[in-house]
Parts: C-alpha cells; structure tokens; sequence
C-alpha cells in the first residue's frame, strides 16, 4: 500500500542540509512513499519560540498542523526539532481547552482549524513500519563501518509525547543501522543531548557537551556518528570540525544522516544522497560506502 | 562553571526576605506546574541533566525555589542553559513535567528582559520571515531539488501579533 504525507521540511534541512532531504527522498522513492511538497509551511516554532512564549509558539506549530488537516494529509519530518514541536503542539492543544481555544480563535481569520485528525510522523518512524521491506532490499553490506547513532532528544523524549521508541533503551533506528551490515555500538553517552539548541544561549557550553559526546564515541571504537535531525547534526557535522580533547587530540568522526547509509546500502544512485555534501571528511569510511 | 550567564550564582551568603506564594501560585499555573508541590527534591533530575556540572544553580535547585517562591530563580543560569532534552521530565519519580515548566520560567524571564541576545534576533527573525534560516539554493540546484514551498508571511505576522509576540515586554 502506498503511503502519502506531507512533507514537513523545517529551517535547518534547507538551509544546511540539503544532502538529508535529497537522500530522503531517494530512500522514500525506493520505497514506494509518497511525499508531498508542504505548501503554506511556516518555521515550526521549534523550543527557540516556545522559550519565547508558548501561545506564539502554538499559533506558529498549530497553523502548519492545520494546514495538512485542511487538505487531509497526514504529516511526514525528518527533523527532531519538527518532530518535537509538532507532537508536543499536537499534546498540548489536544489535552488543554483554553490553549486550543485561543489558537483556533487565531486560525479562524485564515481560514484554518485545529481538531487534531493529521497525524505527525517522524521519517524514521515511517521507515520502522517498512523494516523487513527495506531488508529485502539491502545489495551492499557496510561491514566494517561502526556506529555511534545519535537518536537525539525529541524523536523519543517526552515518551508520552514522542511515542516512537524505549527512551532509556532506544533500538529501533539501531536495527534498521544494522540491516546495512553496520554496527551500532554500544557508546555511554548515546541518550545524552548533542547541545545543539545551547548554541543560541552559550556556544561554549554546547561545544563542551558536544566534546563528552565525542570522548564517548570514540572511546567506543566507532568510525562515523549517524544521526536523524539537521539540529544534531549542525552540532556533529559544523561544530565538531577541528574538535579535539583536553589534550589537544582529535575528535573528528564522520557524521552521516541514517537515509543517506540506508541508502548506500540499498544501492541508489550515489548523487542524490549528497555525499559530497558532508562536511568532515568520510575519507576514513570511503571504502566501506563504495564513494 | 559558568560566568557567562545569570545574575544569581549561588546561595551562599543570600538571605531571602519572603517566600512569595503567589509567585508560587502563578508557576503552578504553567504547562506542567499543577505538579509542582510533588517534589521531594531526590535531585534525580540533576543526576542526569547534561548540564548539571556547567551551571551554577542545578534543576532540583531551581524545583525548590519554584516551590519557596523565591523570584531570583528567574536569575540562574540554569534557565536558559536548559538543553529542553527531557530526561529530567522523563525520569522524574514524581512524574512532574520539569521541562515544560523550564520553558514557562523562560516566558517569563523573557518578559522581564533576562535573556540571552541571539532569542531577540530569533523573535525578529521568526517574526519577520516566519523562519529561522534561509534555504541555500545552490546545494538545491545541484541535487535537484524543488524549490522550497512559499507562504504568506502575513498569515504567520497575523497570529503572532495576535499573541503580542514583539510587544512581551510591554505585558508587565
């Protein structure tokens, strides 16, 4: 059966990561998932409006959530900073009259409504769904590359919100890794926020948990990071570069998007995955990708 | 840690006039606040929080000062160096939703002026363009992808106005 979303792109993907929407797409494409282009979209309001204030944050997030619920389209993100605003902008004005309220009183002059019938999905959530799919459809085995997957905070925290996966033992975007022949390893730091929304507030601070994390992946034999979210990965492919240690040895790993390895594994074409795109250098895993 | 933010660094030597309830009363208002009074300060959530050994003042520090009312918590760093990753909210033994009232505490820090600079770029930028960044069209074009779907950026200006989003300060 062919599935349909719209697809929630954000700020970050276009602006800096275009590699994840274009290896998305190829992946989807692969699979037979239909995505349609998300018109009207706004910011999602991401935890940078809703520290601002909640009730422009809601209006922000609840007119793009209306917007597919008019057209009666389910919503489709790649991006864990989307996913999380759009989930918890689901929660809150689903649970809480007065909020809900006041933002439909908002959306009325435009037209829109709130009711809650789209449904918010991250992409891999999609993918999860298509797990035994996309095994049938593994040609190059990535033996060899080893793993520290960041799941990131907002594709499984708050549980209640997110409900995509354990959040003190996530392991289903760890399986689909390890379909590729790949290895997740085990890194102690792995549920640990990447700091990324702490660039806003204080670039050091963000840069210091970023270099925990790094110790931690390293430290766990890994050859590259893999993430799902262009907020995380502005943290492991911009921030990390040049990142070293107290003792001034480096950190670098390769830092890849989990559409682009799936679809390396599945044989696409390598172009649109955008590898040429990722800024530290996968010279240490080029053989192991086929680049 | 920490010098970089936050007017109030540490309890020593502080005598505090007043446990204000209705500060007490307006915090448990907030998303999540209705559960404030549960906690019993196991300090689980600081345990696990990434930023517990960068700040001056921890998260089961700032559930204390909610709950004695005292209004210098909207000076602690830890406010605004909260990374909003939930593992507090989500280990929490009491099941109180810590993160969500962070963010209500930097509403209100935010209307008051304690903020850090780049979140009154981002209002105007969220403001004024509906995003937070632009596309790159040239890493677009070369992977050829659409275009980035347009809107109105009345339609969003009309909601935050409507919400007073460039007027917060004036509320006070």
């Amino acid at each position: 059966m062919t599935q349909s979303y719209e697809v929630f792109l954000g700020c970050a993907i276009p602006s800096r990561f275009n590699n994840y929407e274009s290896s998305m797409r190829a992946v989807a494409k692969e699979l037979g998932i239909k995505l349609i282009d998300f018109d009207g979209a706004s910011c999602c309001g991401t935890v940078v409006l809703k520290s601002i204030d909640e009730s422009s944050w809601l209006s922000m997030s609840g007119r793009n959530i209306a917007l597919a619920e008019q057209r009666g389209h389910d919503i489709v993100t790649p991006c864990n900073g989307c996913f999380g605003s759009l989930k918890d902008t689901d929660h809150v004005l689903h649970d809480d009259e007065t909020y809900r309220k006041k933002v439909n009183a908002a959306l009325k002059p435009l037209g829109l409504e709130y009711t809650g019938k789209a449904k918010i999905r991250h992409f891999v959530e999609v993918l999860y769904d298509l797990k035994d799919e996309i095994e049938t459809k593994i040609v190059k085995r990535l033996d060899g590359l080893r793993v520290a997957f960041h799941p990131g905070c907002h594709l499984i925290r708050p549980s209640k919100v997110a409900g995509f996966d354990d959040p003190e033992l996530p392991r289903k975007v760890d399986e689909l890794i390890e379909l590729t022949g790949a290895t997740s390893v085990h890194w102690d730091m792995k549920l640990r926020c990447c700091g990324s929304p702490l660039l806003i507030a204080s670039e050091d601070v963000a840069l210091k948990i970023l270099q925990e994390k790094m110790i931690s992946a390293n430290g766990a034999g890994a050859n590259c990071v893999v993430t799902n979210c262009p907020a995380c990965h502005t943290q492991f492919d911009i921030q990390q570069l040049g990142l070293k240690d107290d003792d001034g040895n480096s950190l670098e790993l390769p830092a890849l998007f989990v559409t682009q390895i799936l679809g390396a594994a599945m044989g696409l074409d390598l172009e649109p995955l955008g590898f040429e795109l990722n800024r530290v250098s996968l010279d240490p895993i080029n053989d192991i990708l086929g680049l | 840690m920490t010098e970089s933010w936050g007017n109030f660094k540490s309890f020593e030597g502080k005598k505090f006039k007043a446990m204000d309830a209705e500060f007490t009363n307006e915090v448990s208002k907030l998303i999540g606040g209705k559960d404030l009074t549960a906690c019993f300060q196991c300090a689980k959530c600081s345990a696990g929080c990434p930023v517990s050994d960068k700040v001056n003042i921890q998260i089961h520090e700032v559930m204390r000062m909610m709950l004695f009312g005292l209004k210098e918590v909207l000076e602690t760093d830890m406010v605004w160096l909260c990374s909003t990753c939930y593992t507090c909210q989500e280990r929490c033994p009491q099941g109180i939703d810590i993160t969500d009232i962070l963010f209500g505490l930097k509403n209100m820090a935010f209307k008051k002026g304690i903020t850090p600079a780049g979140y009154i770029g981002a209002r105007k930028s969220l403001y004024d363009t509906g995003r937070l960044y632009e596309p790159t069209d040239w890493e677009r074009d070369d992977l050829e992808l659409n275009p980035v779907p347009e809107f109105n950026i009345e339609d969003t200006k009309k909601l935050l106005d409507k919400m007073k989003l460039m007027k917060l300060e004036e509320d006070e």
